[in-house]
């Protein structure tokens, strides 16, 4: 596997619909919750391929399974059936500030967060200034996180994640919380990865957003690839299917 | 857990600010909590029904507690800790035990905390300054490996059952009335079944005998008490590593 690859074999992934995701007990002694809404099948023999450097979107409607697809690439969840494997240091952007400390300061997020990216102390030593000078947190970079704006919080969460050096990077919506002015740095933050050779792996809504960032659109319905191929032809199958929903 | 040194660190740095940030004693609340119940405990069995003859019965009765209030505390706080941090399960890949192994390695820093004042106390009154001393860090270790391995366990259970909780709640409280914390088992039974049960069942008990026998008696505990913790430690974090790494997969999933 070369660093940047990507591959998914034949994919498969089923999940359990229930409202709380947690078994009793009772269910697991006397046998399977009856009743309920069956299995929902999130990837469906999903088969695809991506090289180094290649910037790929997956678009579709709720539920056809876009972000089950990046959960499964990022190793965040197995899969039932099938086989996927990717290279290189993996970073996924699922959700912006994850697991920061609420007490703790930006500065002591950064090494929180770095520290589940993987990173070693060193590296984050080296990064730390750069990180909140792109946050652009101000007096702010020492206040505990409790204290920040909405904006404040994702621009340091982005900030921790845009600093990894990916040779893959998984991003879902993340870039639709922020303003306009956060949105274009994160874009062009993005823009330098690929060009330093990152492969990008993008899940989202925004048809001009796949347009500029990405050469290629895994369509998805179902769980199942719909159209694999260049972005315009592939955001054309995907206005169709949207029109016939 | 090698390659996760920093980021167990990081954890457990974040837990710590958590706990006693906005708490005006803090770190006091430890030594509170078990001062307390040694106060109920020696009011209750040292003055009200003393039937039980112990000198400096309070020491006795402490050496004891801020055991049980270690390994019960761990268990407890590391019952829920998957799924309090579910969000970021379900969002990052990184290695799951780091997270119930930073709610135990906190509540091991507050024990070792207060256990230091405890040593300190007996030994100033209880004269038992003693080579003994030097068996208690093997003990504590066996301890903790005792504490993170039945964490492990009961962290990754309850991330898929959720009864496991509330039903470890509901253990903990006969456990520790029949844990030789306020009595010694030589002193209500001469029993050998009893006795088997009480000493040797309860895993908890031999790490409250040892714990006793050098700070508050000033003696080595017998070799076969001092065996039983280890391999009862030993036992603990692995098999509790192994379970955890068995059903790991699929956490993004149950929390």
């Amino acid at each position: 596997m070369r660093p940047g690859e990507l591959v998914l074999e034949h994919a498969s992934r089923a999940f359990a619909v229930r409202a709380d995701p947690g078994r009793s007990l009772k269910e697991a002694v006397f046998g399977r919750h009856r009743g309920g809404p069956p299995p929902v099948q999130a990837l469906d023999d999903v088969s695809f391929h991506v090289a180094p450097g290649e910037t790929v979107a997956i678009v579709g409607r709720n539920g056809a399974g876009k972000t089950s697809t990046l959960r499964v690439l990022a190793g965040i969840v197995p899969l039932d059936s099938g086989r996927v494997e990717v290279g290189g240091r993996v970073v996924a952007q699922l959700e912006l500030g994850a697991g920061f400390g609420r007490a703790f300061t930006g500065r002591e997020n950064v090494y929180l967060n770095a520290a589940l990216h993987g990173l070693a102390k060193t590296e984050v030593d080296d990064r730390l200034d750069s990180i909140l000078s792109f946050a652009d947190l101000g007096s702010f970079a020492d206040l505990p996180v409790s204290t920040y704006s909405q904006g404040m919080f994702l621009r340091l969460g982005f900030a921790i994640a845009a600093h990894m050096d990916p040779d893959v990077l998984l991003i879902d919506e993340v870039l639709a919380v922020g303003d306009e002015a956060f949105q274009r740095r994160c874009e062009e933050r993005i823009a330098s990865q690929i060009e330093a050779g990152a492969t990008l792996v993008l899940v989202s809504h925004d048809a001009s957003l796949v347009e500029r960032t990405c050469e290629r659109v895994v369509v998805l319905d179902r769980g199942r690839v719909l159209f694999d191929g260049p972005t315009a032809a592939g955001l054309e199958v995907y206005r169709r299917e949207a029109l016939v929903a | 857990m090698a390659g996760s040194r920093f980021l167990f660190e990081q954890l457990v740095r974040r837990e710590l600010r958590q706990k006693y940030q906005g708490s005006l004693l803090g770190v006091a609340w430890y030594l509170i909590n078990p001062l307390v119940l040694m106060g109920a405990y020696w009011f209750l069995f040292g003055v009200v029904l003393p039937v039980f003859e112990v000198e400096d019965y309070p020491l006795f009765l402490l050496c004891g507690l801020v055991v049980w209030i270690f390994f019960s505390q761990s268990l407890t706080a590391a019952s829920t800790s998957l799924l309090d941090q579910g969000a970021l399960i379900r969002k990052a890949r990184f290695p799951r035990e780091t997270i119930p192994a930073s709610v135990v390695a906190v509540q091991l820093v507050t024990f070792l905390a207060v256990l230091v004042l405890v040593a300190v106390v007996c030994v100033a009154i209880r004269g038992t300054l003693d080579v003994a001393l030097l068996v208690l860090p093997l003990v504590l270790a066996a301890l903790a490996a005792l504490a993170l391995g039945l964490g492990l366990v009961v962290a990754v259970l309850h991330a898929y059952f959720r009864d496991v909780a509330p039903i470890l709640g509901a253990a903990l409280l006969p456990w520790f009335f029949l844990s030789p914390i306020f009595f010694s088992v030589e002193r209500i039974t001469q029993g050998g079944a009893e006795r088997f049960v009480l000493e040797w069942l309860n895993p908890v008990a031999p790490f409250i005998l040892a714990v006793r026998d050098v700070l508050y008696a000033g003696e080595v505990p017998p070799a076969d008490v001092l065996a039983y913790c280890v391999v009862a430690g030993a036992v603990a974090v692995l098999g509790g590593r192994a379970l955890f790494r068995r059903l790991e997969p699929e956490l993004a999933v149950v929390v």
